[in-house]
Order: C-alpha cells, then sequence, then structure tokens
C-alpha cells in the first residue's frame, strides 16, 4: 500500500466521519457551533498530554469531548444570563479556548511534539509512518481510530435516524412526545468532538469544520430528500477528499487545505448548477433598480 | 515619528519596542472596539469571524500578484478579501442556506485558499515571505511605527465616519424597519457598516491573528453593554475597553515571548466573564442573587400558609429554621407565632389584592402606564390607586 | 389560614365514570415578575369538544405549554386523564401554531405524520409495519393520502395544519391540545376538522382547542373556559360565555359608564 493511498483513504475516512454528522449540523443551525467545538477540542488535546503524558487515542478523544462539553456548557450559560447574544457567546468562548491550547503547545512544544500551524492545517502527509499493528498487520494510526470514528458514527444514525429527523424537524413537538432534543443535541456535539480530535492530526481544526459543512452545504442545494442528503455530503467529501490530494501534489501545499478547496470548488458548482436561474434573475432586477449587494 | 515613539518610550519607561507594540494594540484596541459594536449589536459577530479568517487568502494573493511584502500593502490584499467573503455570505444565504451555514461555508472556503496559498508560497522557497505567517495568530513583533501610523490613520478615518453618521447608525441599529419607513437609505448605512467591520477587521489582524480576530470585535461591546445603555456610551466604553485589553495583552505577549493573539484573546474574555458576572444591577451574580431570593420567599411563604405540612427538603428545613430565628414560627416549628401570623394575614391580603388587580385594575384611575408589582402593589400603585381598587373589588362582592 | 384559591366552576357535571381529560388546580405561572396565569383551575371531562378562549395576553397558549410541561410552573398542578407528571405526556397529542418548523426541511408528508408513532416504536427501533398502517390510516382520515410523498414546504397553509392534526392523531392519545387550530387556513380545511374534531370526541377522545372565535365556539363547542390570566368560568359553552361574562374577560367597553 503507497503512502498516497494511505493519505487518500485516511482523508476520505475523515471526509466520510464528517459528512454523516454534517447535514444534521446545517439542519440544526449548528454549523458554527461545530466550528467552535472544533477548536475546542485543541485544549484537550494539550491538557491531555500535560496531565497525563500520552496521546494515545482513547484518554485525548475523552479530554476533547471533556471540552467540547465544556465549550458547549459555556455558551449556554452565557446564553442564559441573558446578557450575551448567542453568536456573541460563540466568539467568546472558543478563541478563548483555542487560545489555551495554543499557549500551552507553545510553552510545552518539546514535550508535545505540536507544531502550532499544523493544528490548524494538520500533517497528513506523516501519517503513513505513524503505524501500529492490528493483528499482525501495521496500519497507519489514524486510519484504525478514524475507521472506528466512522463505524461509531453510522451507528449512530442507524439507531438513532428517527429521533434525529424529528428533533431537527420539530424540537418543539419531539419535546412533547419526550424524544429529549437536549439530549441528542449533546450527543451530535460529541460526536462532532470526538470526530475532531481523531481527524486532528490528520487535517487539523479547521479543516474538519470545513469538511463537516461544506460538503453538507453542497448536498443541501441539490437535494430535497435526507438519505440523499446524507449520502450527498460524503460522496462530495470523497471528491475533496481525491481531488484535493492531486491538486496539492501538483502545487505543493497544504494537504488538507487543497481537500476544503476542491469540496468548497464542488459548493460553487453546486450553486450554479442549482440556482443558475434563479441568480440570473436576482443579478438583473437587482442591477437595474441600481441596489448593490451588501 | 520616531521622536515621538522614544519620548514617549521615556515617559512611560519602556524600551522602543514595546512602545511601538503599545501604539500599535492601543489602535486595535479602540478600532475594533468602536467598529466592532456595530457587528456585535446587530447579532453578526460571526460574520465578523468569516471576514477574518478571509484576510488570509488576501495577503497571500496581495504578496503573490502585487509582490506586496510591507503591512500597508498586504493589507490591501486582506480589504478586498473580506470586502468579497461579505458580499458572497449575503449570496449565500439569498439561495437559501441557513445564515450560519452560509456564514460557515464562506469562512471554510476562503481559509482553505488562505491555507494553500500560504503553505504554496511557503513551500516555493520564497524566502521573502513577508512574514505571512504571523496573520495566523498574531504577531506583535516586528511592527513597524509606520505600520501603526498606517492603521492609526485608516482608523482615524472610519471612527471620524462613525461620529458623523451616529444619527443614522443608531436608527439602522435599533429599528432598521422603522428607519427606512423614515425615509433613511438603510441599505447604505448596512453597507457602510459592513465596511466599518472590514476595516477593523483588516487594522486588528496583524497583531491578533485571523482565527482570534472575532473576539477582540466582541469583547469590548460585550463589556461595555453592561455598564452603560445608550449607544455613543457604548461605543466609547467599547474603545477604552478594546484599548486597555489590546494594551495589556500585548504587552505581556511580548513580554513572556508568547505570540500575540492568544494573550490578548484570553486578557479580553476574562475581563468579559468578569463583566458578565459582576455588572451593576443586572450581572450573572446579581441575577443568581434575585433568583435565590424569590425562591426563598416563595418557601417562606409556602410554609407559612401551611405550617403542619411535611418538609419536602433540605431547603425546607433550612427556611423553618430561619423562620423560627425571626419569631414567626414557634419553637416546635409547626405553629405560627401572633407575628407569623400576622404575616400570614398580610400574604392573604396580597393575594386577594392582586385578584382584585386582575378583576378590576383596568377601572383604575391611574396618572400613568404604571405596572403593578404583586409583591407590593402599595408601592408600585400607590395609596390613592390602592384604596381605589379596594373599593372596586367591595363594591363587586370582593373577589370573583 | 389557607390562601384565597379561586376554584371557579359553574355548572357542570364531571362524569365520574371517567377520569377528566384534564384538570388543572391553582397553576401559577409567570416568566419574569407579573404572572401569565394565576391560580388557574379548569376541569375538562373527557368526550366532550372543548375551548380555551380568551383576549390577547390571556395566557392561553401558556397553558397549554405548562400542560405539555414546556414551561416550568410556579405553583399548581396539572392531570391529563388522570396522570400526573412527565407521564402524562403519553396520553396527550399537541398540536401547536405552527410557527417553530423550518419549511425547508427535506422532509415529506408522510415523514411527519409518522413521527407520532415514534414515541410508540420506542427508542432505537424502526418504525413497524403496524405503525406505518396506522400513519397512513391518519393521513387519509384528514384527506391527505396521496399528498404523502409531497415536501412539507410545498403544501398550502391548510393542507399543513391537516398533516400536523394527522400526526397528532397518529400517536393515539385521549387528549389533543390545539393551539388556534383554525387561525390562517382556509374555511373548507376549518369545516373538515371541525367535524374530524366532533368525530373524535364522539368516540370518547377529548379534544381541546385554543380558539379565537367566540362564536364559532358558542355554535359548535360543547365546553369552554374563560381565561385571562385567571380562570373566568369552565363548563358547558352557554353558562360560561354569557355576554356579561365575555364582555368582563375582554376589559369591558370604552363608553360604558362604570359607578367611580
Amino acid at each position: 500500500m503507497t503512502d498516497n493511498l494511505v493519505i487518500v483513504i485516511v482523508a476520505g475516512l475523515t471526509a466520510t466521519a464528517c459528512g454523516l454528522l454534517g447535514p444534521f449540523l446545517v439542519l440544526r443551525r449548528m454549523a458554527l457551533l461545530s466550528d467552535a467545538v472544533s477548536h475546542a477540542v485543541l485544549p484537550g488535546i494539550v491538557s491531555v498530554w500535560l496531565v497525563a503524558h500520552t496521546r494515545a487515542p482513547l484518554p485525548v478523544v475523552l479530554g476533547a469531548a471533556a471540552f467540547a462539553v465544556l465549550c458547549v456548557v459555556a455558551i449556554d450559560a452565557l446564553r442564559a444570563t441573558g446578557l450575551v447574544a448567542s453568536d456573541a457567546a460563540i466568539a467568546l468562548v472558543f478563541p478563548a479556548l483555542f487560545s489555551l491550547g495554543v499557549l500551552g503547545i507553545t510553552r510545552y512544544a518539546d514535550g508535545i511534539h505540536l507544531d502550532l500551524d499544523s493544528t490548524i492545517y494538520g500533517e497528513i502527509a506523516l501519517v503513513p509512518f505513524d503505524t501500529i499493528s492490528v493483528g499482525g498487520v501495521d496500519l497507519a494510526r489514524a486510519a484504525v481510530v478514524l475507521a472506528v470514528v466512522v463505524l461509531v458514527d453510522l451507528a449512530l444514525l442507524a439507531l438513532l435516524w428517527k429521533e434525529l429527523t424529528a428533533t431537527t424537524f420539530d424540537p418543539e413537538f419531539s419535546s412533547t412526545v419526550r424524544l429529549r432534543p437536549q439530549l441528542l443535541n449533546r450527543l451530535l456535539v460529541i460526536a462532532v468532538a470526538v470526530t475532531a480530535v481523531s481527524a486532528f492530526e490528520a487535517v487539523g481544526a479547521i479543516l474538519v469544520v470545513t469538511m463537516l459543512i461544506v460538503p453538507a452545504a453542497t448536498a443541501y442545494l441539490l437535494t430535497n430528500r435526507l438519505p440523499v442528503l446524507v449520502a450527498g455530503s460524503v460522496g462530495v467529501g470523497w471528491i475533496g477528499a481525491v481531488g484535493g490530494h492531486r491538486l496539492a501534489l501538483a502545487t505543493d501545499s497544504s494537504i488538507a487545505g487543497a481537500m476544503g478547496l476542491v469540496c468548497t470548488a464542488c459548493f460553487v458548482l453546486a450553486v450554479l448548477v442549482s440556482r443558475r436561474r434563479l441568480i440570473l434573475a436576482q443579478l438583473l432586477p437587482s442591477v437595474s433598480r441600481g441596489r448593490i449587494v451588501s | 515619528m520616531a521622536g515621538l515613539t522614544d519620548s514617549l518610550g521615556a515617559l512611560l519607561g519602556l524600551p522602543y519596542t514595546d512602545v511601538v507594540v503599545l501604539l500599535g494594540a492601543v489602535v486595535l484596541g479602540v478600532t475594533s472596539g468602536v467598529l466592532g459594536a456595530f457587528a456585535v449589536l446587530r447579532r453578526r459577530s460571526l460574520v465578523g469571524d468569516a471576514i477574518s479568517h478571509s484576510t488570509l487568502p488576501g495577503v497571500c494573493l496581495a504578496f503573490l500578484l502585487a509582490g506586496a511584502k510591507d503591512v500597508p500593502g498586504l493589507l490591501v490584499g486582506a480589504a478586498i478579501a473580506g470586502l468579497a467573503a461579505a458580499v458572497l455570505m449575503v449570496g449565500a444565504e439569498r439561495l437559501g442556506l441557513p445564515a450560519d451555514t452560509a456564514i460557515g461555508v464562506v469562512l471554510s472556503g476562503f481559509f482553505c485558499l488562505g491555507i494553500v496559498l500560504l503553505t504554496y508560497i511557503a513551500g516555493s522557497g520564497n524566502a521573502d515571505q513577508a512574514g505571512l505567517g504571523n496573520y495566523l495568530f498574531g504577531q506583535a513583533a516586528g511592527l513597524l511605527i509606520s505600520d501603526v501610523a498606517v492603521m492609526a490613520g485608516i482608523g482615524a478615518v472610519a471612527l471620524a465616519t462613525v461620529v458623523v453618521g451616529r444619527r443614522a447608525l443608531t436608527a439602522t441599529l435599533f429599528d432598521p424597519a422603522h428607519a427606512a419607513a423614515l425615509g433613511l437609505r438603510v441599505r447604505l448605512v448596512e453597507i457602510g457598516m459592513t465596511v466599518l467591520l472590514v476595516v477593523a477587521v483588516v487594522i486588528g489582524v496583524r497583531l491578533v491573528g485571523a482565527i482570534l480576530m472575532v473576539a477582540m470585535l466582541v469583547v469590548p461591546t460585550v463589556v461595555a453593554r453592561q455598564f452603560v445603555n445608550r449607544l455613543h456610551q457604548v461605543l466609547v466604553l467599547a474603545g477604552a475597553a478594546g484599548a486597555v485589553v489590546g494594551a495589556v495583552g500585548a504587552l505581556a505577549a511580548t513580554r513572556a515571548q508568547l505570540p500575540t493573539g492568544p494573550v490578548v484573546v484570553l486578557v479580553g474574555v476574562t475581563l468579559a466573564l468578569v463583566a458578565v458576572a459582576f455588572a451593576p444591577g443586572r450581572g450573572a451574580i446579581w441575577q443568581a442573587q434575585a433568583l435565590a431570593r424569590r425562591r426563598r420567599r416563595s418557601r417562606d411563604e409556602a410554609l407559612l400558609s401551611d405550617p403542619h405540612a411535611p418538609d419536602r427538603s433540605l431547603m425546607d428545613r433550612y427556611r423553618r429554621t430561619t423562620l423560627r430565628r425571626r419569631g414567626l414560627l414557634a419553637d416546635d416549628g409547626s405553629t405560627l407565632t401572633p407575628r407569623g401570623r400576622q404575616q400570614v394575614e398580610d400574604l392573604s391580603e396580597r393575594r386577594s389584592l392582586w385578584s382584585a388587580w386582575l378583576a378590576h385594575g383596568w377601572r383604575l384611575d391611574l396618572p400613568d402606564a404604571r405596572e403593578p408589582d404583586p409583591h407590593d402593589l402599595a408601592g408600585s400603585l400607590g395609596p390613592q390607586a390602592l384604596d381605589q381598587l379596594r373599593r372596586l373589588a367591595a363594591t363587586a362582592g370582593g373577589t370573583r | 389560614m389557607t390562601p384565597a384559591v379561586h376554584v371557579i366552576e359553574n355548572v357542570a357535571t364531571i362524569p365520574s365514570a371517567l377520569h377528566p381529560a384534564m384538570d388543572i388546580r391553582g397553576l401559577t405561572v409567570s416568566y419574569r415578575a407579573a404572572p401569565v396565569l394565576w391560580e388557574v383551575a379548569a376541569t375538562f371531562p373527557a368526550g366532550q369538544l372543548s375551548a380555551i378562549v380568551g383576549p390577547n395576553g390571556a395566557g392561553k397558549s401558556t397553558l397549554l405549554k405548562a400542560a405539555l410541561r414546556v414551561v416550568p410552573a410556579d405553583a399548581g398542578r396539572v392531570r391529563i386523564a388522570g396522570i400526573e407528571g412527565a407521564a402524562a405526556l403519553d396520553h396527550v397529542a399537541y398540536v401547536p401554531q405552527t410557527a417553530s418548523v423550518d419549511w425547508d426541511f427535506p422532509i415529506t408528508a408522510g415523514e411527519v405524520v409518522a413521527m407520532g408513532r415514534y414515541r410508540a416504536a420506542g427508542w432505537f427501533r424502526r418504525l413497524s409495519r403496524a405503525d406505518r398502517t396506522i400513519a397512513a390510516q391518519c393521513l387519509e382520515r384528514v384527506g391527505m393520502a396521496g399528498y404523502a410523498r409531497r415536501q412539507i414546504g410545498q403544501l398550502s397553509g391548510g393542507q399543513r395544519q391537516r398533516i400536523f392534526v394527522a400526526r397528532a392523531l397518529a400517536q393515539q392519545a385521549r387528549v389533543l391540545l390545539m393551539d388556534e387550530p383554525f387561525s390562517g387556513i382556509d374555511t373548507r380545511t376549518q369545516v373538515d376538522l371541525l367535524a374530524l374534531f366532533r368525530e373524535l370526541c364522539a368516540a370518547g377522545d377529548t379534544v381541546i382547542a385554543v380558539h379565537h372565535d367566540i362564536g364559532q365556539v358558542r355554535e359548535c363547542f360543547d365546553w369552554a373556559l374563560l381565561l385571562n390570566v385567571r380562570s373566568l368560568g369552565c363548563g358547558p359553552v352557554a353558562s360560561v360565555l354569557t355576554p356579561a361574562a365575555v364582555t368582563e374577560a375582554y376589559g369591558g367597553g370604552r363608553g360604558l359608564a362604570w359607578p367611580a
């Protein structure tokens, strides 16, 4: 198995894990909350290292989940005071948590083997060289972890499909039939955190967000059926994984960044395809009326 | 310029570089504080986040295409990218995407482009990279006094615009529909506010970094809102708060040799949390106390109304002890003392007064549009109104 | 000495064989300082087409939400079909004023109705064939059988309301609570829904609807609660909705001289 293939597989697994969750985040208006949570996993990783001197997957995932819950709880608490709007609350909490993580890395950089820039866009090129032995076969650690995460995400969707759908569509109805919309929200947040931290080394913090939101948004423009939305979201993610890898090799740039860029290109294509007539109709009248789109 | 800086340095006892950092941080703080208010007060804080992230490809393209190498040149690229992002976000929302997804897509798309360009530039062996990496987490070191002068100049123009246009801005912020009905060109004002937001981001992004800039837009306004209520006061206080946070954070970062952005953000968010918690009369601590007071009073009233009922919780037992101490309950804890009986009568009278208010309140002759406080009808309505209410209730045969 | 509790029940005979569909005692709900509902007491017998009427701001929607435990109550209790607490939710179906829904959501009318069976199906399990049959029958009962595959956003106001009523029917609850089911929909849907509600009540279920049209309540409903922050009467429509009571509830008239 060549290194390049391993990289593409890891990228594709990331896209799958993100693509399964993304549609629900978009539909529940949680896109920016998931952005915040992805940033919040950094202090989780750093603190697990500082406290337990380990980067083994399980404790790191637990630490990341803990900080993700802290992030959401803090945002909710600020909102509950009635003194801070919900978007302002998000804009306060995640930069603070992320800053804690960044400062932790800078101060203890030697111990943690984490380069500051890679927290943002990962080091997927190194993934093939970090292997563990599974049943006698040497596999890339990131690939194994992400495969597990994908399975967990699939299980989540399979078991809770109707609960997720109902609480996303009509939270008020769901609470009157005791479907626990709040609990499912928390579950989604934890799923995002687990996915974010598992993909962290490969694609970094910012690009997890891209893979969560952009493919789902692309599929959102193209279909009216929820199962197709989920499948499409995973599909666009894979296009980004494969295409991005090619682009990065050709331009000698960040693989993760290129993946996100290709997904964005898919989004632009979807915009053109689905709303071509709508855009034209909107542009012409507004230009002729002298209005500027602000 | 250097002379001014030197004399400031002598005055404050700081070396030259620190003075440059300080001045830059103050400019950042004031502009992001004042101009950021127009995002926060319109619930557009995260639009500011997307604009901040979009500056990364802007500076990279300015470097690649125009060969810009100094801060002012790069900031032009940042500004263009920021404006493009603002336009695209509105476009994305028009397509039917939920608002937060539109912001997220633009943020992610632009930032990925920025990362690709950044790594391409770094990998292309171009030694003269103009410190582009500083735009990620911010870096006060390496800032020139001339850079600060440019930032201050742009900031001054922006602030002057705010002063000149304050009436239009206030009207549009508070109630755009009403302002439009008055004939105000609300569209233009909103575009203007977005441009001001881009200016704030462009000025600050070199010091605080694209990722964390949004916190600097939000912190000063959140702090200011806890203490003052009128827009011009909010703007002034936000500018001051921003300057203080920026100065303290930037100096601390340079002393400790840490990246500037995270330190400034932590200082700022701490200040914001303190303000939210301790704001006089409205802060979180005050609210918690008021809630606890209401709960205590409600438990006390229930206990006095039915002193023989068994305790349902630890709180009940504690309140019973307190009532005993206050002389409202006898020592056995379940009989009323004379004072306790009086209290219960007062309570009962208050409840029937409230019912009377519900039944007959609309008939009262009140001098103004006052609203009664259920726990203190006498105080909130005034003695004459209260007498009237009692008479009306008696005439109507008591409470219905 | 107990504080005065306003228990106002006009001439009303509660069928003793059945628990009342909904029984409210001393309910007080406040959002900030002033109470929105004050010591409300009301009983709704089973099998009666019931309405909750009152002016704007009277707390009618809040009453439903407090019964459904969506908003917390300061005092008092609500029993649904004789059961108190969260367990009561299994016996009540709710049709809200349809504000909180995302109309762009990728879901069909049939899938919305099927949501009514989610609670019965239980966590983690798929809907059984019986569940799907029930959902289909409810869809048919509201006249929307042919629209199962239509995306919810493509339906008209009246059609959407039929779908949400069908979802409530699919829950097979004994008590249906509805918040302004007739507002903003066409006349034919109103007529059809009213006929459906009468059928349900005749079969022993109870429909309790917040309704703004007092004339229609007088003509078509059996039981009424007149509400304006506090209960002003709960019983058969004719005895509760007297002209005097309605005038008082809606704040009296201007131009009427009141003794000083």
